[in-house]
């Protein structure tokens, strides 16, 4: 099939060649519609049900809203785990599908369900469903703040609540309509109130309670349509407009008349723009601001996305008021630029690279641009691919893509063509010129002569990267697109290798072609003979050697140290500042200014701003006491040392800000800190989860198991979640008490919520923005803890009655955050290890729990952590690797039909990762996933060159019988393919090895275990393997 | 700093820890009279103490405080020997702890049978079997904080054995331009005055002596009204002359105290029978009847002063009687309040000279308590850490934590009863800094 194939490409040259722009065509369609991002999105299919409860204890919101919410999803299709905290006034269950599970259909489900249960609900709660959208959503930030000396219509200055209000009212509707944006997310400012506060004493003597206030209120602010009223032909309409406007409006209303004087609110109440109590603040630079977040839709272009909404923003600039500024500071396309900039810088440097070397050792112009010709096209097939299966062009899809390993087959099939058509025109006398017959003959021959090595090589070295389907979860989608966009490449460079490269060298070889050999070829063939011959004899020493190698570099790889998933560096930093538990958000805010002028210090920081506590949209309920903090830097040129590393930047940063007091930080960066928000779980390696029902009990055993984890060797900081320590001021009532007053409880409540909490007593429409209208105490008499008890109760009677009468009050430590993982309450302890290995480690865990932990019926234990991960994934690992080398040997036996020689090529593979890991030692890495898929791509390569060398030397012997003489003049012949292909593909990784731009890290070890792989493999190739062959079949050839 | 971790008797049912005892040695330089080691030894002998060892000398030290405030218990063994009063060798143990400024509690130990055998019941085997019946005691209590520099002699056996180590908990550094910028003032402690106070709420009335519904003394004909409606009248003036039915003969009518005329019933003409003719009220004086309710009942005694308040205007008075009412289950208690100008001829209208009037609703701050104490803190300087509230003094640029027992409080100030002394220089702004400072450290405190 190959051979019709082959003669099919070089007799239809021509329409072969013009298939050339079909494949321009649709690469081309295809790049324009290529989604294009920085990483590859992680996050699992998810949905938010956040269920806003303004009041509710972390308790009641678990137990009437996270409850009733969780048992309804129970149960549903592809549902692959739920988990949710239940917070002071917020609860959020966050369901987890199986992977694959459409987000919508999803969605569908759910909002189903939700409908269901409404009505079990307490009332006036509604469950919302979080925005669509993943890890990588947060593509946009900007801030407010308003120009020193601006002022509002009024004459006052822009305060947080006015900068809130531009920003609900005119900057979101507009930036919520760019196409590709699910949700604009605000936080900080204050969303502007109309506040009614009453004091309690002028309350008494007129006679009204909060309850009448905001029942006036509500009475005396609505309109009312009165249908129409036909007169002479005309129709009326006929309408009752009652609304308040106005701060004025709000003072007439009359709550009650007093023999017959009427009490308006003014005589009991200030009415002012007040301030709502707020669960998010924002700074920026030290100062309060209002921070939006525009939030991309699933699958959206990440970069498109960005740019819409900043040139959006620039529009909506000019709809500002006078001396109100919009400020980005974050946005991705910054990001996808850098790191796209990064592989186009390497993929073009590489492909430069290659055609050099291609040029330098073919010595003909045509040939090397023919075999480069097929980097571009390959590369559009690919793009065409990726568009295809839905693969999005980033770091990590295209990290791995080498073009050098890309042409390998053409090289070795242009070559060889080279050679022959070389041979051919000599053969043909001084004049040389072939005739087409002739020449498409020898073509043929030629392609033909070394087609199955170089198309068995490219499939083996698509084999290899078979294993990298196997992983799931985080690794799997990190690296599944890497082995994707890497297949397809070859495969399309495999099928360019059998129709075009022989169809172009058919077609344009047609000149003169001397076997021009290079100098470099010559002095290289000069050196190689005796070195091979010398070889030969002392073959005892060089496989010794070689063995010694093998094995001083499997004891190098146990000293590397490792790390799972490379860290992508974003170019800015991310650092969470955690408070202790109980921080209140002014607090907070206070302790961020400090931080963030401490930060701004810096000479290399840009800007920094924080988001604390939760968003208007709970994407991220964070508890006031923790405030994420955003760093970004200038550009290196303008540091005081630009050769200054980020992780040395990071760490005199730290220094720096552990002087604040009483902060706690955890460094980390933008879409690294979303990821892990979304992914959440247990982070560490080793999670302890215990479920049940009681929390002290849960907390009881957590603290236990925490003991025990603590004294077994090889434990590093062992934590239990923490679940309390929420300072609470409980006003309980005391029901004989209230009986004697004629008091209910609800009474009581409705009064205390009220007037610290403040009621809802309508809406105030301007235009069409609407504010609430809320009725609760003044600011002094709220925030005055020590006289809560004074504060009267009014008696249904008249008359009143002290707090501290009728209710107890007392500050307690509570909750602060109920977790719950499917459907039962859990408390976890985690811990690391640390100079042990994790699998002993985790087996005298659990020994030591059995043993000395009870747990009371009805709780029981659940292991978890990453070390789950890594459990599963080399299991799967164990499994799918020796498959795929009986693969690949599979393949070489059918290639050779001799078990003996594959054996030989495969004993390159081993060589080769040699020279990778001392690669890897030499640049101080650490052995990681992106180094294992170096590793594979070697394998690819070892074998590759094995087998064309292999290929000709049975070949030659087969033809002339001495085999002692084959293999050294077969290796001569392939010394110029192996060199070729060896350099091409080392050099292509060169730019990568080098690169220090944003994204390199994860190319990097990737690059340099190639580029040092593929030096030892070139050795082993070039000296051990013609060794092995012959003492393979020394006794054959004799006997022979 | 795990301090405790080390130092403090753990819960008796935690056999675990107790069987992490082993037999490390901490052998320090006998050279070397301080040795200081930054952190406390990290081994735990039978007792959850500290294992200190020697040569020959074992020496376990801990602190107790399961039931009885904090002491020091040790368990001397020399070769392998348990040290009594009996044994040949007489043990000399002093443990010295120097706290933050310099403070030095010194403790000697006396031997001590073992008293508390009920607990052995409790579950924890090991302890009691290494208990052997009995400890050396400190004298005194291990006061909290339990943060100090602690250093150890043992004399047995005509040599002298030092261990030291520093046990810190509850203190942080904080660089004084950081703490300058943070915002973090102190204050020195001091004596002070606390006056407590309680909220009340009530009605003005105008009291019975200050109203006068006056009547005809005989029936008879009003022949002249001298006074009307919100005119003001001395005490003896006339008001209305009435000619008596009976006697036909003329007499007047006097005020028979100063005051406002608020009722007239009487017109020239009229007859003047039972109905009351006038009604005068003396506005100089105003009752002020609050309300106390049970809870305050017992704080509340007569002759105490009250800060009466409404309508912006605000007098001092003292209350003078406390009398109960059918009405509600409160007291009344009553403060007389004084119109300068005894009440202005509109009532209706307060203007500041004359603000009280009766059926006005006031609101009274009483002075139940007014004490000066010999300590006093800022309450904003209290945080509540564990389960104490403390303040945090600064010595140089170390804060520590001061737990503190309570006395009296008003708005502002609290009354100090232990655990701070006059001249300690306390955090009052932004302490909850420190606190998070400290607690974010992680510092422990086994209990």
């Amino acid at each position: 099939m190959i051979e019709s194939i082959l003669r099919f490409s070089i007799e239809r040259r021509w329409l072969v060649l013009s298939f050339i722009l079909v494949l321009l065509g649709g690469g081309v369609w295809s790049y324009q519609h290529l989604p294009i991002d920085a990483v590859p999105d992680i996050t699992n299919v998810q949905v938010q049900v956040n269920t806003e409860a303004p009041g509710y204890s972390p308790l009641e919101s678990e137990q009437r809203i996270t409850y009733p919410v969780e048992t309804a999803l129970a149960g549903l299709p592809n549902l692959a785990y739920t988990r949710s905290i239940s917070r002071y006034g917020l609860s959020q269950v966050t369901v987890v599908f199986e992977e694959g599970t459409d987000i919508y259909f999803a969605r569908n489900l759910i909002n189903e369900r939700l409908g269901a249960i409404k009505s079990t609900l307490p009332t006036g709660l509604e469950p919302e469903m979080g925005p669509i959208a993943t890890g990588l959503g947060e593509i946009f930030m900007y801030t407010l703040e308003a120009l020193p000396g601006a002022t509002q219509a009024d004459g006052k200055a822009y305060d947080a609540t006015a900068l809130r209000e531009i920003q609900d009212w005119i900057i979101k509707p507009q930036l919520a309509l760019v196409p590709g944006v699910i949700e604009i997310n605000t936080i900080g400012g204050y969303t502007k109130q109309y506040h009614v506060t009453p004091s309690p004493q002028l309350m008494l003597t007129y006679g009204v309670t909060l309850g009448d206030i905001s029942e006036a209120l509500r009475d005396n602010n609505s309109n009312r349509g009165a249908g129409y009223i036909e007169r002479n032909g005309q129709q009326l309409l006929v309408r009752s407009p009652g609304q308040l406007q106005s701060l004025a409006d709000i003072e007439n209303v009359v709550i009650s008349t007093i023999d017959d004087a009427p009490v308006t609110i003014a005589d009991v109440a200030e009415v002012a723009i007040g301030k709502e109590l707020r669960t998010g603040a924002a700074t920026r630079d030290g100062r309060e601001t209002v921070l939006g977040t525009a939030m991309m839709l699933v699958g959206e272009n990440s970069r498109e996305v960005s740019r819409a909404v900043a040139a959006k923003l620039e529009s909506v600039r000019d709809s500002l008021p006078e001396g109100v500024k919009v400020d980005t500071v974050y946005d991705r396309t910054t990001l996808v630029d850098k790191a796209i900039g990064t592989v186009q810088k390497n993929l073009i440097e590489g492909a430069l690279l290659v055609v050099i070397v291609l040029f330098l050792l073919l010595g003909n112009f045509r040939a090397a641009l023919i075999t480069a010709a097929v980097i571009p096209l390959a590369m559009l097939a690919t793009v065409s691919g990726m568009v295809q299966t839905g693969v999005s062009a980033n770091l990590m899809s295209l990290g791995a893509l080498d073009f050098g390993l890309i042409v390998d087959g053409a090289v070795i099939i242009v070559e060889n063509a080279i050679r022959r058509l070389a041979e051919a025109q000599g053969r043909n006398g001084k004049n040389g010129k072939l005739a087409l017959k002739e020449r498409l003959e020898v073509v043929f021959q030629a392609t033909n002569e070394v087609i199955r090595p170089s198309l068995f090589g490219v499939i083996i070295i698509t084999v290899v990267y078979i294993p990298l389907f196997s992983l799931t979860g985080v690794e799997g989608k990190m690296f599944h697109p890497m082995a994707a966009t890497v297949v397809m490449a070859l495969l399309a460079a495999l099928v360019l290798s059998l129709t075009l490269v022989p169809a172009a060298v058919a077609a344009f070889m047609s000149g003169r072609v001397r076997e021009q050999e290079s100098p470099l070829i010559v002095a290289s063939k000069s050196l190689y003979k005796p070195l091979l011959i010398l070889a030969m004899k002392l073959r005892w020493l060089v496989l010794s050697v070689a063995l010694a190698l093998v094995l001083l570099s499997g004891w190098l790889a146990t000293t590397l140290g490792s790390e799972f998933i490379p860290n992508l560096n974003e170019g800015d930093i991310a650092l969470h500042a955690m408070r202790i538990p109980g921080t209140g958000l002014e607090q907070a805010v206070a302790m961020q200014t400090l931080l963030e002028q401490r930060i701004k210090e810096f000479p290399q920081v840009e800007k920094v701003f924080a988001k604390i506590g939760t968003p208007e949209v709970a994407t991220d309920p964070m508890p006031p006491n923790v405030a994420d903090n955003f760093v970004m830097l200038k550009p290196r040129s303008q540091w005081p040392n630009p050769d200054q590393t980020q992780d040395e930047f990071v760490r005199e940063l730290e220094a720096a800000v552990k002087l604040l007091p009483g902060n706690n930080y955890e460094f980390t960066q933008p879409i690294q800190m979303r990821f892990n928000e979304l992914i959440s779980g247990v982070r560490t390696d080793l999670g302890i989860k215990v479920f049940g029902d009681d929390l002290e009990q849960l907390l009881e055993s957590a603290e236990a198991i925490l003991k025990v984890v603590e004294t077994i060797d090889g434990a590093a900081d062992g934590k239990v979640e923490q679940v309390t320590g929420l300072p609470m001021l409980s006003i309980r009532p005391e029901r004989m008490t209230l009986a004697r007053y004629g008091l209910s409880v609800s009474a009581l409540q409705d009064t205390v919520a009220a007037a610290i909490g403040g009621e809802p007593a309508g809406l105030i429409f301007e235009g069409d923005r609407r504010f609430e209208l809320v009725v609760r105490l003044p600011e002094t008499l709220r925030r005055d803890v020590a006289s809560l008890g004074d504060l009267p109760i009014p008696l249904p009677n008249g008359g009143y009655v002290p707090l501290s009468e009728v209710a107890i009050i007392e500050l307690a430590p509570a909750p602060n955050q109920i977790s719950r993982e499917n459907g039962k309450r859990r408390v976890v302890v985690t811990a690391n290890v640390r100079g042990r290995d994790l699998g002993s480690f985790i087996a005298d865990v659990k020994a030591r729990i059995n043993q000395d932990i009870e747990l009371p019926p009805g709780y029981w234990l659940d292991y978890g952590g990453t070390f789950k991960q890594l459990e599963s994934a080399s299991q799967r690992l164990s499994i799918v690797v020796p498959i795929t080398l009986a693969i690949i040997l599979g393949l070489l036996i059918m290639a050779f039909n001799s078990i003996k020689d594959a054996g030989i090529i495969f004993t390159g593979v081993p060589l080769a990762l040699t020279g990778g890991v001392i690669a890897l030692w030499l640049r101080d890495m650490p052995l990681s996933i992106s180094a294992g898929v170096g590793f594979i791509a070697l394998s690819g390569v070892a074998v590759l060159n094995g087998l064309v060398m292999l290929a000709f030397i049975r070949q030659l012997w087969h033809e002339r019988g001495d085999l002692y003489l084959s293999i050294i003049d077969g290796a001569m012949i392939r010394l110029r393919p192996v060199l070729m292909t060896a350099l091409v593909a080392s050099l292509g990784f060169v730019p990568m090895a080098l690169n220090t731009g944003t994204g390199a890290e994860v190319q990097r070890p990737l690059a340099t275990v190639v580029i040092g792989g593929i030096v030892s493999s070139t050795l082993l190739t070039l000296f051990v393997l013609p060794i092995l062959y012959r003492m393979a079949h020394g006794r054959e050839a004799k006997r022979g | 700093m795990n301090v405790f971790r080390v130092l403090v008797f753990l819960c008796a049912g935690l056999a675990t820890w107790v069987c992490h005892a082993s037999s490390g040695d901490i052998r320090l330089d006998k050279q070397l009279k301080d040795v200081v080691q930054a952190a406390p030894p990290a081994i735990k002998g039978p007792n959850g103490g500290v294992m200190l060892e020697d040569g020959e000398t074992r020496l376990e030290l801990a602190i107790f405080e399961r039931g009885v405030p904090p002491e020091y218990r040790a368990w001397i063994h020399y070769q392998g020997e348990a040290i009594t009063p009996s044994s040949q060798q007489k043990p000399v143990l002093e443990v010295r702890l120097t706290r933050l400024g310099g403070v030095v509690d010194s403790f000697t130990f006396t031997y001590k049978e073992e008293a508390y055998k009920s607990d052995a019941s409790e579950g924890n085997a090991s302890e009691t079997e290494a208990n052997n019946g009995g400890y050396w005691l400190g004298d005194g209590v291990v006061g909290e904080p339990h943060s100090f520099y602690v250093e150890v002699s043992l004399k047995i056996a005509g040599n002298t054995h030092h261990w030291a180590w520093e046990s810190y908990e509850g203190r942080v550094a904080i660089k004084a331009d950081i703490a300058e910028q943070a915002g973090i003032t102190t204050t020195l402690a001091s004596p002070g005055r606390i006056q407590r106070t309680l909220t009340a709420y009530g009605n003005l009335v105008s009291g019975s002596e200050n109203l006068s519904h006056i009547r005809a003394r005989f029936p008879g004909q009003i022949t002249r009204v001298n006074v009307n409606v919100g005119d003001r009248v001395k005490r003896g003036q006339i008001l209305a002359q009435v000619e008596s039915s009976e006697s036909l003969k003329r007499y007047s009518i006097f005020a028979p105290i100063d005051g406002i005329v608020t009722q007239r019933h009487a017109n020239t003409g009229e007859l003047a029978l039972e109905q009351p003719l006038f009604s005068i009220t003396n506005l100089t004086k105003v009752w002020a009847e609050l309300k106390i309710f049970p809870q305050q009942r017992a704080a509340v005694k007569t002759g105490q002063v009250v800060r009466v308040a409404a309508a912006g205007a605000e007098q001092t008075s003292t209350i003078e009687q406390i009398i109960p009412t059918d009405s509600g289950p409160y007291l009344l208690a009553r403060a007389p309040l004084t119109n300068v100008d005894g009440g202005s001829s509109s009532p209706k209208v307060s203007s500041n000279t004359s603000p009280w009037y009766p059926g006005q609703l006031v609101e009274a701050q009483i002075v139940v308590e007014e004490v000066d104490v010999p300590l006093v803190v800022d309450k904003r300087a209290l945080q509540s850490f564990r389960d104490w509230t403390v303040v945090f003094i600064q010595i140089g640029e170390n804060y520590e934590i001061r737990p503190l027992e309570l006395g009296r409080s008003d708005k502002t100030h609290i009354e100090v009863l232990s655990g701070l002394n006059a001249g300690d220089r306390y955090v009052v702004e932004n302490s909850y800094l420190i606190k998070a400072d400290i607690e974010k450290s992680g510092a422990s405190h086994d209990h």
